[in-house]
């Protein structure tokens, strides 16, 4: 996968590079809307993460033109918070989701993951996970062909561990990830146990769960 | 106290001060037109005495006497009489009295000129009579046109005095109007001073110009700060979170290094979440969101408590929406109200007791639409009340814990929207946020269901 990170602030972008690549994404950076056009009319990229506040041109500009440029592409809108204008137009001129800055690199590949799901259909949807398999299109967890009832914030989790396996992920970066905006820190992150909780004791019922650890002091991981 | 316009103060007073008036003057009028009458009818007989005077210079006493040996004559109808004799010599005194008179069979009264004087070394004494009647006949009618024309003119003066106490007070009106009524802070618009030549209204339109100015002028700053200092923070908090996650990813990383960048990372975090909640206080300030959307309140409760569902269900805690559904909720931000009830509903869950109950209900006051929301959680103290949705205020409770920003992002959001909030709370009971609505946002529903969340 090419991703194209168009992104002036030098050490964002680089840091987007360094998770990326570990995550097998094939990266080149733009620090400058030239910079990028020339970058796009070069290569094929099967991501754009574009940064709408470039100094050199309007990053609304950019993402019109580059839709020209590499049509395949798909388009994630990094912008200054709140900058509602910007949502809502960057996802009209046909940019594919929208992602507040601050944000957290897990959740970036997250929505790059769904993105690359929704367009490539059904493929690779399913996950193998010690006896359970997870279909990550229909959002389900089966046990033999048995759906494992998980409500839709426990799938969320679960799903979220599952894309960075063998990763600790904290308390607080998987309630950012299920409640967004709307998380409330500690008092949520307490909720994040419970859910765990949750989702072992529906797995547990069917088969072993050794895959679902607790890092103490730090929060999960999925480990396989 | 009845408080009253000053226009209708002054109308009132402008009014009665001349009815009062006119009382008066009517009730003076007899007396005057008395006086009047009298002072002029001695005129006239005056002029009558000396006209008789003159004949008898000029043509002899004879003039009258005709052979006799006294004069008298009266009108038609007895109103006027004079009678010229000669009287014994003596000292007479020249008068003008009222008396009674009986001429033929009439008794009537008179005002009388008496007035003696010499002819041919004989005094003659003449008298000329005029009836009180034909004077007093005058003053009824004439209080009674006095009546009507003041009524009149009263009525006039009234109606000219009201048109010009409007117009004068129109400034007044208009800064009352633009710059008093229906202010909300912040203002958003700039004041233009009004168009008069009352150097008074000038004068309060200035200085209230100037006061509302200044006020602006703070807050514009103080929410450009927020907003700035915000925007500002968020690029460097997003670089040393992208820094941190990645070394997180280490594999390398000992378990000691492991904890303590997660804990960092929380750090991070929590400043982020303040962070981004001013800012999106600051942008709510600033007027950067549209209200347009339309939503039934069943259908935005039910959005958060499915958001919710988990939480409620892993406190065991019931929620209840019961909802007459007869209305639709307009000109409202979609996203804020669903985060102002999302956090209200957040907040009665996360300090309720286990197994405890969430109910929201409705109702209409008075146009208002109202959405109750009741926990039976621990309840807030009387005296924190009034700080709950102040920012980083901390509760004196026990437990030390702040109200956080939450509760001031449901007052920025309510206050956005015009929608009244009130807190009643028992601490130990629950608590009740209810949400007064104004009537301009609601729409009544098309068809009556009732939603349940």
């Amino acid at each position: 996968m090419n991703v194209l990170i168009v992104e002036d602030e030098r050490s964002m972008a680089l840091e987007m590079e360094a998770f990326l690549k570990k995550a097998a994404y094939h990266c080149e950076i733009a620090f400058s809307g030239r910079q990028a056009r020339q970058l796009m009319e070069a290569n094929p990229f099967n991501f754009i993460l574009l940064d709408l506040g470039l100094p050199d041109q309007d990053g609304l500009d950019i993402l019109q033109q580059a839709k020209k440029v590499c049509p395949e592409a798909s388009y994630i809108i990094l912008t200054a918070r709140g900058n509602l204008e910007d949502r809502i137009r960057g996802l009209d001129l046909g940019a594919d989701d929208y992602l507040p800055k601050p944000f957290s690199l897990l959740e970036l590949q997250s929505r790059m993951q769904a993105i690359t799901r929704r367009k490539s259909g059904l493929k690779d949807s399913l996950v193998m996970l010690g006896d359970f398999t997870v279909d990550l299109q229909r959002r389900n967890v089966l046990y033999n062909g048995y759906e494992v009832d998980l409500s839709r914030k426990e799938f969320d989790l679960f799903s979220y561990l599952l894309l960075h396996k063998n990763r600790p992920l904290t308390r607080v970066q998987l309630s950012s990830h299920v409640w967004g905006d709307l998380s409330d820190d500690d008092y949520d992150s307490n909720f994040i146990d419970v859910h765990i909780k949750n989702i072992r004791k529906k797995l547990v019922v069917h088969a072993p769960v050794e895959f679902l650890q607790t890092i103490r002091g730090i929060g999960y991981k999925i480990k396989c | 106290m009845l408080i009253v316009k000053l226009l209708s103060k002054l109308t009132l007073f402008t009014a009665l001060s001349k009815i009062l008036l006119v009382l008066l003057f009517i009730w003076l009028l007899p007396g005057l037109v008395k006086d009047v009458a009298s002072s002029y009818t001695s005129a006239n007989l005056q002029e009558q005495e000396k006209k008789v005077l003159t004949n008898i210079r000029r043509n002899g006493i004879d003039f009258y006497f005709e052979g006799d040996s006294s004069y008298g004559s009266y009108t038609m109808l007895k109103e006027e009489y004079i009678s010229l004799e000669p009287v014994p010599a003596g000292v007479y005194r020249d008068s003008i009295q009222t008396s009674r008179r009986i001429i033929e069979t009439d008794t009537m009264d008179y005002r009388i000129l008496t007035h003696a004087f010499q002819y041919h070394n004989k005094t003659y004494l003449l008298e000329i009579g005029k009836t009180l009647a034909s004077i007093d006949q005058y003053t009824r009618p004439l209080q009674k046109v006095a009546l009507y024309a003041l009524t009149l003119l009263i009525v006039l003066s009234l109606v000219a005095d009201l048109i010009f106490t409007r117009i004068l007070l129109r400034p007044l009106g208009v800064i009352i109007r633009t710059k008093l009524l229906h202010r909300k802070f912040p203002f958003r618009e700039t004041l233009s001073p009004i168009k008069t030549s009352t150097a008074d209204f000038t004068y309060l339109d200035n200085a209230l110009i100037e006061l509302m100015g200044s006020v602006k002028e703070a807050f514009d700053k103080e929410r450009e700060f927020t907003s700035n200092a915000s925007h500002e923070l968020m690029t460097p908090i997003s670089i040393l979170q992208t820094k941190i996650e990645n070394l997180m990813g280490e594999e390398s990383l000992s378990d000691d290094a492991q904890d303590k960048i997660a804990a960092m990372l929380t750090t991070l975090n929590r400043l982020k979440k303040i962070v981004t909640s001013l800012l999106l206080i600051s942008r709510i300030d600033n007027d950067q969101y549209v209200r347009k959307d339309t939503a039934g309140p069943g259908q935005l409760v039910s959005e958060v408590a499915r958001e919710l569902e988990d939480r409620l269900a892993a406190r065991n805690i019931s929620f209840t929406a019961g909802l007459s559904g007869a209305v639709i909720i307009k000109e409202l931000n979609h996203d804020l109200l669903f985060q102002l009830l999302y956090n209200l509903v957040n907040n009665a869950i996360r300090y309720n007791r286990e197994g405890g109950r969430i109910q929201v209900s409705d109702s209409v006051e008075s146009g208002n639409y109202i959405l109750h929301i009741r926990d039976t959680g621990v309840g807030i103290a009387e005296a924190d009340l009034p700080l709950i949705f102040n920012r980083f205020k901390k509760s004196s409770g026990a437990a030390g814990e702040g109200y956080g920003l939450g509760l001031a992002i449901v007052k920025s959001i309510a206050s956005y929207h015009h929608i009244g909030v009130t807190v009643q709370s028992k601490p130990g009971s629950g608590t009740t946020v209810n949400l007064h609505f104004p009537q301009s946002m609601i729409l009544p529903a098309a068809t009556m269901q009732p939603l349940n969340a």
